[in-house]
């Protein structure tokens, strides 16, 4: 379509848009991490960031999702993934214990409603 | 197995060695589900016709799954690159606290700035989950080297899970190709609710997770921006006013 979906395109937007500044604060943590105070204001503020970026990136693939996860209904791909974290707090925290819960949910779901993206 | 000679605790051969033993440490129950979530990932570059070799090497590189599927799924919602350069960088905060606490772990005794930086680069949720069971069992002096097969054998596991699950999606029946695509949000879904401990982290993900469909379709690809930085900050602010904290 472009040049951004060319593999040579895409991996110069992974290497300057995906990989140096994601390698940045790994760099800094060398640096400068006995200097750095976790507890402070500031980097509560930037860890609060990053958890609800994280949390919307979630709900963007649940709620507008692309492709093959439109076959499915909004009921469906929400309660699978409640579900699964339902599994992880009732096991005993185990994060395989959610993942095959949502996905044991998913795809039942999904044969029941006969899917066919 | 064993082909090295057991000679000299400080022989030559001993990094090597210490990270064979740090890539054998990699297959484990932690590394499994990172090789899933992975197969999820390569499903999701199929899905959205990203090319399978810069989606290896964005495993490769950036090596941080949140980081990778904002880069992937951004660039396929038309975002411009500046706003995903942004929202990329915002989701690496969390590295830093990460790489801060393991690497005295990870330093040995003799801490040399590349083997530093390279162990670095390896730090992502399983390694440092995985580095706080594993290298205090690791003598001192093998622990950068053994650090650093830990970090590459997850990658590398990670990067077959990648191409796996990119080849799969296209040869499976319907309802196992969306077990694959849900594989990413459930993994993230269960991710946050294992680290959230402070009202602050419940606030940043309630607030991140309604923010995100209010903004959905918002110019120039901001949408992640917005909900990030507007719902992160507001977190941040109520967190602070909230009552029965200590004064």
């Amino acid at each position: 379509m472009n040049f951004l979906t060319t593999e040579l395109g895409a991996m110069l937007v992974v290497i300057f848009i995906g990989f140096l500044p994601n390698e940045v604060w790994r760099v800094l943590g060398v640096l400068f991490g006995r200097r750095i105070d976790p507890a402070s204001a500031w980097m509560q503020w930037v860890q609060a960031v990053a958890t609800a970026l994280l949390a919307a990136v979630v709900a963007r693939l649940l709620l507008v999702p692309s492709g093959a996860l439109v076959a499915l209904p909004l009921w469906l791909r929400v309660g699978a993934v409640g579900s699964g974290i339902a599994g992880f707090l009732i096991v005993r925290r185990s994060v395989l214990a959610g993942v095959l819960v949502a996905e044991a949910v998913l795809v039942a779901g999904a044969w029941w409603l006969g899917v066919s993206p | 197995m064993n082909a090295l000679p057991d000679s000299h605790p400080l022989d030559t051969a001993r990094p090597a060695r210490w990270f064979l033993r740090g890539m054998r440490g990699a297959v484990s129950t932690p590394g499994v589900v990172l090789v899933a979530t992975f197969i999820g990932f390569g499903g999701l570059l199929h899905d959205l016709g990203f090319p399978i070799l810069a989606g290896l090497l964005s495993t490769l590189l950036v090596w941080a799954l949140p980081a990778q599927v904002i880069l992937v799924g951004g660039l396929a919602a038309g975002a411009s690159l500046p706003a995903l350069a942004v929202a990329v960088c915002l989701s690496g905060v969390r590295l830093l606290p990460m790489v801060v606490s393991l690497m005295p772990l990870m330093r040995g005794p003799r801490p040399r700035l590349l083997s530093e930086l390279v162990c670095a680069h390896f730090v992502a949720v399983t390694m440092w989950a995985e580095g706080f069971r594993l290298l205090p069992k690791v003598a001192p002096e093998g622990r950068p080297s053994y650090a650093a097969g830990l970090g590459f054998g997850l990658t590398v596991l990670s990067m077959a899970g990648t191409a796996i699950g990119f080849y799969l999606t296209g040869a499976l029946p319907g309802p196992l190709a969306v077990a694959l695509l849900l594989l990413t949000p459930i993994s993230f879904a269960i991710l946050l609710v294992r680290n959230a401990r402070r009202p602050v982290d419940w606030l940043a993900i309630g607030l991140g997770t309604s923010i995100s469909p209010l903004v959905a379709n918002s110019p120039g690809g901001l949408d992640l921006f917005w909900a990030g930085v507007g719902g992160g900050t507001l977190a941040f602010l109520i967190a602070r006013v909230l009552p029965g904290r200590r004064a």
